[in-house]
């Protein structure tokens, strides 16, 4: 029982970390970023580098997030910024995206799965179950991601901007907002988030070039639950993360995995917001 | 008034075989180059160029529903997989015969439209997203390989099946058969998309809510669409089965599927010959250069696939098309521009009205409300219209004007009260329904079609009452005596070959007017038809409105800032003010009413010290 | 120095094909209370929105301080010691009256000060500083905006009819503190207004705005003009 609730838990945690960086890109520019799982294989791939350099692993997180950022920057500027007002195609162009950097990892790392060096291993007892610390870290991790972007939204300038922009765009530049350089950071944020995530997951099982694409698929699922709103976001990830833990358990891995795909378009069918305020 | 114009006899054979020649003789030659291809081409192209066949013919499918439609989906392959996998368990589990494989195409034929006709009953309703509807057909093929992985041996897992017996061809009979299918199939589906039916599409990729308002069931149009384009892809996976004697999950995978959409994007979405193209030169350029350089070649496809939607978002073939004719015109010296048919107006037959002889009052509102949250827009808002009425509405900026315009014509929208029309509640009806009901609606902003002609949008409002050819252009537009005053009183009349973004705004205007009224409805909905007009447009407009209510008797409402306007040709004014009605009555009360002097000029008594 | 806070000449601006402001010319100095009056639709906010570039000018030239900001992007505009008022969508209903009213200055310099300057004209905008500018009533977002505008001391205020749906009292203190801000700053204000005895009580200047010309223009001074005025734009 102990660890079917910490698997819920962790499950709700590891999705809400995936998906932030999907959720603020939304919130901002108003797109669907579908290269999100090229930079999730990317932050995955920066671990590896890190491992297969002997680096400290604890140094794989911020190479991950800087090298996301980094590419999150390119990308807007060339790719992003001139598809503004064409949605749809900025969700195709994203893609495209994300098979270019699928395609360039191969050539560079190969095609095998490989392994990433954990920081942290080994289990511990937790009401008298084992269960694995890393996985347990990982809900901190998700804990200290939400509190950072939290904070970043609420107690600084940028992050006041930011939500000008989301709400109402027009008014925001109206004040004298340069909502241009505010979709800028916000997509580089959350490049280097999503790039962080992948980090993140990786010691869990491996690295392969296509690692980010069925991450893909439920995160985007779950942002559009989320309606724009972090609160919305970790609810949905313990709702239908929760539910997804539950049917891979007693029903079939398989079909689990279809849970929150399905769940969430059913949802969104009855209720457009989601979990969100409409 | 113009006269009724005939064109004669001859002239219409013409305009209808003058597509049928020209598009046949290049089918025929597609075909001869079918029966050919085999002998000229060696062993490893014929093989691969059968499989690019069935390929081009999904993404054919695709083209009709994103190129055309406007449906942004990623599912095509998921059909492409049930009709493939149809066939491959049938043909593993009952072996293969003459029998099973008819059954084996009609399971695929009917899982097909089942699984769209679901797909499209969630996707496609009253202020659906499409951003919505690219998620549930990207789910769509996750599901089905998740599913597949699920039946364990029987559907063979991540193997898929292997080996069953089936059609005994030759490589080169699959070729012909397969090439002679993907010819017929792309002539047949050109005639579609280029018949008056195939303007709807394009409508409802432009603008579907339009669409709605002129009476057009947008969702049920793109669900039977869906269903159609789900058999045939189903029909192509059927024919990958037999050939290739292997279905592996693959083939239905979500991967398969944003292929497809790359293959339309790059070949030219909307041009059918540019996917269709695309896909097979595409297909065949990776069978060669992925023996040597596999991830590569990934890499250079979809580094193109980026740039062609960032820089040239209508795709490869219609770049070459407008060279080729630049070249043409070079050459010959004349403008290789096709021409528009342009259909001949006609009379259309007095139908009956909505209500007619109905005692019952045109427009019937009781205490309608419409809210955002706390936000009352309308409030408590209750009057009743009649036939012959010019009803003025005016009232300040955000008094709730246009909303109350859209809670009589779109059911879903109001939050309270009723509206009736002849005695008849609209209820929860979605404004293609309302239509019906007899209400037609005009739009404060332009709202029309960019890309379709004058006499495409007049053909458009008359979706609901004639019937849509879906293989041809029909050579006569049947419009009603108002509408046709409008088009001729205009001048829009001399323009019906004119695109819609060509138009002047005044015309615009004047298209939008005419469009309304053919509709033929029992109550116009006109929301500020005069903005932006000149003093003289404004005027012709007005006449032509004064003139319908008095001869047609219809009921009209028309939200107008222009007071002096209003005053000239309404018979009576209702004011809105803060969601609520102010005052109801005669030119004369509302104009010497002290109160509505002093909500349009402001507080008449204050004069503050400076 | 130049001699004009705003110089507005030979301006065609409009939605897509619909022209709606033909050939508007206009000056304000500095220090002056220009009041722009018509009725609905005949083009008033179309002017101000051109001014701010969220609509481009067809034709015709725009120079704030001095400089030519025909083409320039609304968000560089805004940040040239103007401030803008607009007549629809003017607050950030879910963002609290505090965090609306940071976003009326570049950044937090200054704030503090401002904060107590405008809370003196406005007590109840000092009083609900946390709360949501949705919950606000009618008049009080309208203080709330007007807060915004004057927490930046600009140079040039471009107001969109702010007395609309205002108690005559309330009407009373915004005049006397828009003159009072005059007084203390020497900001020229631009007033857009169907009211006209409003506008008159507050402006130097004015010109009528009709189906997108400029009908009549002067010196916004006695009764007589008013009644005129008035007339023109009666219902």
């Amino acid at each position: 029982m102990t660890a079917l609730v910490l698997d819920i838990i962790t499950t709700a945690a590891i999705l809400f970390a995936v998906a932030s960086g999907l959720l603020i890109i939304l919130g901002v520019l108003k797109i669907v970023n579908f290269a999100h799982g090229g930079f999730l294989t990317i932050g995955g791939y920066s671990g590896l580098v890190v491992t297969q350099l002997g680096w400290n692993a604890w140094l794989a997180y911020p190479v991950a997030a800087v090298a996301g950022i980094l590419l999150g920057a390119v990308i807007e500027r060339f790719i992003i910024r001139p598809l503004y007002d064409r949605p749809l195609d900025a969700i195709l162009a994203t893609w495209g995206l994300g098979i270019i950097i699928g395609q360039l990892i191969t050539i560079v790392f190969g095609r095998e799965i490989q392994f990433v060096q954990a920081p942290i291993t080994g289990a511990t007892t937790v009401i008298g179950e084992t269960y694995s610390l890393y996985r347990l870290f990982l809900i901190a991790a998700a804990a200290m991601v939400a509190g950072g972007i939290a904070a970043l939204m609420n107690a600084t300038r940028l992050g006041l901007e930011a939500r000008a922009v989301i709400m109402n765009e027009q008014l925001a530049r109206g004040l004298g907002i340069n909502s241009g350089h505010v979709r800028f950071v916000t997509f580089c944020i959350g490049a280097g988030l999503a790039s962080l995530a992948g980090a993140l997951i990786t010691p869990l099982s491996s690295v392969d070039p296509n690692m980010g694409v069925p991450w893909l698929v439920n995160a985007f699922m779950l942002v559009l639950v989320s309606s724009v709103s972090l609160v919305s976001l970790a609810t949905a990830a313990l709702t239908l993360g929760g539910a997804q833990v539950l049917v891979s358990t007693f029903i079939s891995p398989v079909i689990g995995g279809l849970t929150i795909v399905v769940l969430a378009a059913l949802l969104l069918r009855i209720r457009p917001a989601g979990f969100g305020n409409g | 008034m113009a006269d009724l114009t005939t064109i004669p006899e001859t002239l219409t054979r013409q305009t209808s075989s003058g597509r049928l020649v020209p598009a046949g003789s290049i089918a025929g030659l597609c075909i001869a180059a079918t029966i050919a291809g085999p002998y000229l081409l060696d062993a490893y192209t014929v093989n691969i160029l059968v499989r690019s066949f069935l390929y081009a013919a999904a993404a054919l499918t695709v083209d009709v529903l994103w190129g055309y439609t406007g449906i942004l989906t990623f599912g095509q392959a998921a059909f492409f997989g049930i009709g493939a996998y149809a066939a491959g368990i049938t043909f593993t589990y009952m072996d293969f015969s003459p029998q099973t494989a008819v059954l084996a195409l009609v399971a695929g034929l009917v899982a097909s439209a089942v699984v769209a006709g679901i797909t499209g009953w969630i996707s496609f309703f009253h202020g659906a997203s499409p951003l919505y509807a690219a998620i549930v057909t990207l789910a769509l093929p996750i599901i089905f390989v998740q599913v597949l992985y699920s039946g364990g041996t029987f559907t063979g897992s991540s193997s898929g099946l292997v080996g069953y017996n089936t059609f005994d061809l030759s490589v080169e009979a699959w070729f012909t058969i397969c090439g002679i299918g993907l010819v017929l199939l792309t002539t047949a589906t050109w005639f579609f998309v280029n018949s008056d039916f195939g303007r709807v599409l394009v409508a409802i990729r432009e603008n579907e809510q339009r669409c709605t308002y002129l009476g057009i069931n947008a969702p049920r149009v793109k669900i039977l669409l869906m269903v159609v384009m789900a058999m045939i892809a189903s029909v192509a996976g059927y024919a990958y089965a037999g050939y290739t004697v292997v279905v592996a999950p693959e083939i239905g995978s979500f991967v398969f599927g944003t292929e497809l959409v790359m293959w339309v994007a790059l070949g030219g979405r909307g041009t059918l010959i540019g996917p269709v193209l695309g896909t097979i030169a595409i297909d065949v350029t990776s069978a060669y250069l992925s023996g040597n350089l596999p991830y590569v070649w990934k890499l250079i496809i979809g580094s193109i696939f980026v740039l062609v939607i960032v820089v040239l978002p209508q795709g490869i073939v219609p770049v070459l098309k407008s060279g080729l004719r630049r070249l043409w015109s070079a050459a010959t010296g004349r403008d290789a521009v096709p021409g528009v048919a342009v259909p001949a107006l006609s009379e259309a037959p007095e139908a009956r009205r909505a209500g007619a002889g109905s005692d019952a009052a045109a427009l019937a509102v009781a205490d309608l409300a419409r809210s955002y949250g706390s936000l009352k827009v309308l409030e408590g808002v209750t009057f009743k219209a009649l036939g012959s009425e010019l009803l003025g509405i005016i009232g300040p900026n955000g008094a709730g004007k246009t909303t109350l315009m859209r809670c009589l014509s779109d059911g879903y929208e109001r939050t309270g009260g009723t509206v009736a029309m002849f005695g008849r509640m609209i209820a929860r009806t979605p404004p293609q329904g309302v239509v019906g009901f007899g209400i037609g609606r005009s739009f404060q902003t332009t709202s029309l079609f960019e890309t379709l002609t004058v006499a495409e949008c007049l053909r458009l409002a008359r979706y609901r009452l004639n019937k849509t050819r879906m293989l041809s252009h029909a050579p006569t537009l049947a419009l009603p005596a108002s509408a046709r005053h409008v088009i001729t009183a205009t001048g829009i009349d001399r323009q019906l070959a004119i695109e819609c973004r060509h138009l002047s705004h005044g015309m615009k205007r004047a298209l939008e007017l005419a469009m309304v009224l053919a509709l033929e409805p029992s109550v116009l909905l006109l929301d500020e038809p005069t903005a932006g007009l000149t003093k003289s447009e404004r005027t012709l407009i007005g006449s032509i409105l004064v003139d319908l209510v008095q001869r047609e008797g219809l009921c009209t409402l028309i939200i107008e800032h222009d007071l002096d306007f209003v005053r000239e040709i309404s018979t009576r004014i209702i004011v809105l003010h803060q969601g609520k009605i102010l005052l109801d009555g005669s030119v004369a009360e509302v104009v010497g009413s002290e109160l509505v002097r002093t909500i349009y000029a402001g507080a008449a008594q204050q004069r503050p010290a400076p | 120095m130049s001699s004009t806070v705003l110089e507005i000449a030979g301006l065609n601006s409009g939605y897509g094909e619909a022209v709606v402001l033909r050939d508007v010319s206009l000056s304000i100095r500095p220090g002056e209370i220009f009041a722009l009056l018509g009725k609905n639709g005949m083009g008033k906010s179309t002017l101000l929105k051109t001014v701010l570039g969220f609509l481009p000018a067809i034709r015709g030239k725009i120079t704030l301080f001095g400089e030519d900001v025909t083409s320039l992007p609304t968000h560089l505009i805004a940040r040239k010691a103007i401030a803008y008022t607009p007549q629809e969508q003017t607050l950030f209903q879910d963002l609290t009256v505090e965090d609306n009213l940071r976003l009326g200055l570049r950044d937090d310099r200054g704030f503090t000060e401002g904060l107590a300057r405008v809370s003196e004209y406005f007590p109840i905008v000092g009083k609900r500083l946390s709360q949501k500018a949705g919950t606000l009533s009618g008049g009080e977002q309208k203080m709330l905006i007007v807060s915004r505008a004057l927490l930046g001391s600009p140079r040039l205020m471009l107001i969109d009819e702010i007395s609309e749906g205002l108690q005559p009292s309330m009407i009373q203190r915004l005049t006397e503190i828009l003159l009072a801000e005059r007084k203390r700053t020497g900001t020229a204000i631009f007033v857009v207004e169907q009211n006209v005895p409003f506008a008159f009580s507050i402006a130097d200047r004015y010109a009528v705005l009709k189906i997108g010309e400029i009908a009549d223009d002067g010196v916004a001074g006695d009764e007589l003009a008013a009644v005129r005025v008035q007339d023109q734009l009666r219902v």
